[in-house]
């Protein structure tokens, strides 16, 4: 009796661990977009009314818990980034163009490959110490050791000498030259365009750090409870994974901070609604889904900008072999371009981001988001808007061979076979992916193209993808690109990461010559030309569907002030303000 | 009875060996990895997420990855979280306090409103009162505590604003104070009220019936032929003889308050071992999912051995040897 008390307890646990599998691959809105990283900027002011007034305090709200990795060396999720965006500052700054701006170092440059950094004087750390370019070499140096644990050493690895560092061939970084305690030179292993946004902006506190071995930093009591860095506030009392208190930092570098404290406080997506009622938070932000019931608060107003982040629906064009890098195989299902094209206008793309996102996102016709620089102006550049037309569809379908020929309703291929597309969209805890999914294939299903969903378990679906699983035929997918604008990492012939498997030698070349020192120089106007040129191809040729770009929602009490967005993220903390 | 608990704990040894089997494949067998989510061309590689998964040993056959588990855990090193990248032991320990705390504030809860139920049910069976009370009992175990959980903090915390909504503690009161104690009570009693009180059912219901059986024996018919008050008979006669058997339910309730509430901790967003149990399994942290089980495990079964000794204890005719 007791023994079988303990089995069914046995089972209860496995059910439990198959539940959540099944129930919680991830946060709700936007899973499929891999992240979009938030920086600086201007746009939208909202702002209670007047002038900023000192002192108040403000609580910030996330919707996830941090992991505690309070550190930009060693953080994993982007709500520990959150959290250290309240306290650290970059080196560099990004304005809402997304170019670099100088913030607390300048830099010039003849070439590309060697630029002299200079640093403001008298910027402190937390503890005190002076912010020196010391730090910010021992920021390389960790980065770039054998025994570090996180995922960044790819933007030190193009300092010249870093490989040989990290492989214990050398005690230094060689293309790392301190002159004095505020400049340093450092010199690349090549020139190229984008070395500088590459770059690693953050310094690591040498003074707190220096004597850690790199292999216990990221479990150490600096970057777990008592993190410190440059910005305009500091961390007092770090409660794991519910709160974090901040308060003002008196000798910040940068002008006076007006707020006394920030308190950052998780919530649960369930209870955001009432608390922002409340006034229980002040600031948080926001999933699209919550964003109608948000709306109607008298004491609560919305801002959006633009955000970094885009989706899609891929094709497997081919299947990818990461040994050596290039793709394989090609796969016949999806070549014909016509196809891809009628299945474009198939979809009432705007229709259905407005049922799924609520407003909160814009239908995009290429893969770069449109805040960057080099994004195409759909008029300008020519691009095909492939506005909603069933008909156009159906007849670019008939002209390229896909007829029913069998009376069966759907159109079969030009061989005559059965044709059906096979739909693959990720599944999580949140019940309107399948309905969004679903309303996809129905698009396709009203021009008479026979098709198939799958929901696939979030963890899986792009380990799924990732190796050209062949139950994988098209697929919703989302990417958020960095402030890096170049899409080389995501399409390139011989990049892992590249999904459809799009290869089109003529576009890598465009995506390579936009990068090459030689062909662009240092000219911006002439990489961005090469890009557009690039957007033209794929535009026309639909290796995937684009569907829509997302906007970041943050929701404000009324209260607060000084607030400014734009695609880089919001402004410094220490211009922010509370009204009583 | 010595004996006994040492046969009872030799024999959890293969039962331990056996769950961790089944819960280490089950948990690898669950798609992706600790990694999987981590593929982001912004801050990775698909290099980086190469080399880690070599380092952590992803790429070893299963029962390679299981004995070098468990010869670890054997020797007390419980790993590394993959997610924290602390040792899991660091963040189990610094998440118990919590669960704890939450899981005495709910079982007392039970305890009283159970007891209190329990005894007017038991003293007036069949009367419409102990029906009311037996339908309540049921309507609530039959609502899930997390759907409970948010009309409790959308009634307590927003309409009423008697409650935090969320959290263990209000940061900004100073560690150690009076306030400090009042304060994380204050933010505890919700959640303990939504899992407290939802689970009545089973402790009313047994008492009742308990309440019911004895008083219909010889020694109550005795007591009432000598004149007892009626109020003296239930309240201490059969009170003390119903009360025996209930004590056998603390070993079960040993496991459930570590455990934790997994859902009703992620709600309320108060950072125990139940909220932990559900980030390590969406994360695959594999060394702090296991290290969960284990413990979770290992609780059940002594804590089904601790009911075993008490039924002994409390029944002499249960004869353990």
């Amino acid at each position: 009796m007791k023994k079988n008390k303990s089995l069914l307890w046995l089972f209860a646990m496995i059910l439990v661990v198959s539940a959540f599998l099944a129930a919680c691959g991830g946060d709700d809105g936007d899973t499929g977009s891999k992240d979009s990283k938030k920086e600086d900027g201007t746009t939208e002011d909202k702002a209670a009314d007047g002038e900023p007034q000192k002192g108040g305090t403000l609580v910030y709200g996330i919707d996830a818990p941090p992991e505690g990795l309070f550190s930009t060396a060693f953080y994993g999720i982007q709500t520990d980034f959150d959290v250290i965006s309240l306290f650290d500052e970059s080196l560099i700054n990004y304005n809402e163009n997304l170019e670099p701006e100088p913030n607390v170092a300048s830099w010039t440059t003849e070439d590309n490959k060697v630029f002299n950094f200079k640093f403001e004087e008298g910027v402190k750390w937390h503890n005190g110490e002076e912010l020196t370019v010391n730090d910010w070499v021992f920021a390389f140096e960790t980065l770039a050791d054998p025994d570090y644990d996180g995922p960044r050493y790819t933007n030190v690895q193009t300092i010249e000498g870093a490989e040989a560092y990290r492989n214990g061939e050398a005690d230094t970084i060689s293309g790392v030259e301190v002159i004095n305690d505020y400049e340093v030179k450092i010199t690349f292993d090549e020139a190229r365009v984008n070395n500088l946004t590459n770059l690693w902006s953050y310094p690591l506190p040498e003074s707190v750090l220096g004597d850690v071995p790199v292999a216990e930093m990221s479990a150490s009591e600096w970057v777990r409870s008592t993190p410190i860095g440059i910005g305009p506030f500091k961390v007092d009392k770090i409660v794991p994974g519910e709160s974090v208190e901040f308060s003002r930092f008196d000798e910040y570098w940068n002008g006076d901070v007006n707020l006394d404290k920030i308190v950052l406080r998780v919530i649960d997506n369930s209870s955001v609604v009432g608390a922002l009622q409340n006034g229980d938070i002040d600031m948080i932000s926001l999933q699209p889904v919550s964003g109608p019931e948000v709306e109607p608060l008298e004491n609560v107003e919305i801002v959006t900008y633009p955000g970094l982040s885009y989706y899609y629906v891929g094709f497997k064009l081919g299947k990818f072999d990461n040994a050596t890098q290039t793709i394989t195989e090609e796969l016949p299902k999806y070549q014909s371009k016509e196809l891809r094209q009628a299945m474009m206008y198939a979809i009432n793309r705007q229709e259905w981001v407005d049922a799924f996102f609520f407003g909160y996102a814009n239908v995009v016709n290429k893969p770069v988001p449109t805040s960057h620089w080099n994004a195409a102006d759909d008029a300008e550049a020519d691009l095909n808007t492939y506005e909603y037309d069933p008909e156009k569809a159906k007849e670019m379908l008939d002209a390229a061979g896909y007829v029913d020929i069998n009376d069966d309703g759907f159109r079969e291929d030009p061989n005559g076979d059965e044709f059906v597309v096979k739909f693959s969209h990720y599944a999580t805890g949140n019940p309107t992916f399948e309905s969004r999914a679903q309303a996809i294939t129905q698009y396709w299903e009203e021009v008479g193209i026979k098709s198939e969903l799958e929901m696939v378990e979030v963890n899986l679906y792009y380990d799924m993808i990732e190796k050209d699983d062949p139950s994988i035929e098209t697929f919703f997918g989302g990417w958020g690109t960095g402030t890096d604008p170049d899409p080389s990492g995501l399409w390139k012939a011989d990049q892992l990461w590249n999904y459809p498997r799009y290869n089109n030698p003529e576009a890598d070349q465009l995506l390579d010559d936009a990068l090459n020192i030689d062909i662009v120089g240092t000219d911006q106007q002439k990489r961005a030309d090469l890009y557009i040129e690039w957007q033209k191809i794929v535009n026309e040729e639909v290796p995937m569907l684009y569907i829509a770009e997302l906007e970041e929602i943050v929701a404000m009490n009324e209260r607060v002030g000084g607030t400014e967005f734009d695609v880089s993220g919001s402004n410094s903390p220490a211009e922010w303000f509370v009204t009583e | 009875m010595l004996k006994y608990t040492i046969r009872r704990l030799l024999g959890m040894i293969p039962m331990l060996i056996l769950i961790s089997i089944v819960v280490f494949t089950l948990a690898k067998l669950m798609p992706g990895d600790s990694l999987s989510g981590e593929i982001d061309p912004l801050n990775t590689n698909p290099e980086y997420i190469a080399e880690m998964r070599e380092k952590l040993g992803y790429n070893e056959p299963l029962p390679v990855q299981y004995f070098d588990w468990i010869t670890g855990f054997l020797q007390g090193d419980f790993g590394k979280s993959t997610r924290f990248k602390v040792p899991v032991a660091d963040v189990i320990i610094e998440k118990i306090p919590n669960t704890l705390f939450l899981g005495v504030m709910s079982l007392l809860i039970t305890y009283i409103l159970a007891f209190l139920m329990g005894m007017y049910s038991g003293r007036k069976p069949y009367t419409i009162g102990d029906n009311a009370i037996a339908g309540v009992n049921y309507i609530m175990l039959a609502i899930p505590s997390f759907v409970a959980a948010v009309f409790a903090i959308y009634f307590f915390s927003f309409h009423l604003n008697w409650f935090p909504f969320g959290g263990s503690v209000d940061i900004l009161v100073e560690e150690g104070t009076l306030d400090y104690w009042f304060s994380r009570l204050h933010h505890v009693l919700l959640p303990a009220l939504v899992l407290g009180a939802m689970s009545t059912a089973s402790y009313t219901q047994f008492l009742r019936n308990d309440i019911i059986e004895n008083s219909r024996k010889d020694f109550v018919r005795t007591a009432r032929a000598k004149g007892t008050p009626l109020k003296k008979i239930y309240n201490v006669h059969i009170l003390r003889n119903s009360i025996i058997p209930l004590v056998t339910f603390l070993g079960f309730d040993f496991a459930a308050l570590i455990g934790g509430a997994i859902i009703t901790e992620t709600i309320f967003t108060y950072p125990g071992i139940g909220q932990l149990f559900l980030d390590s399994v969406t994360s695959r942290d594999y060394p702090t999912l296991m290290a969960l089980t284990m413990l979770l495990s290992f609780l059940t079964l002594a804590g089904n051995l601790i009911a075993d000794i008490l039924y002994g204890i409390v029944d002499p005719r249960i004869r353990l040897d």
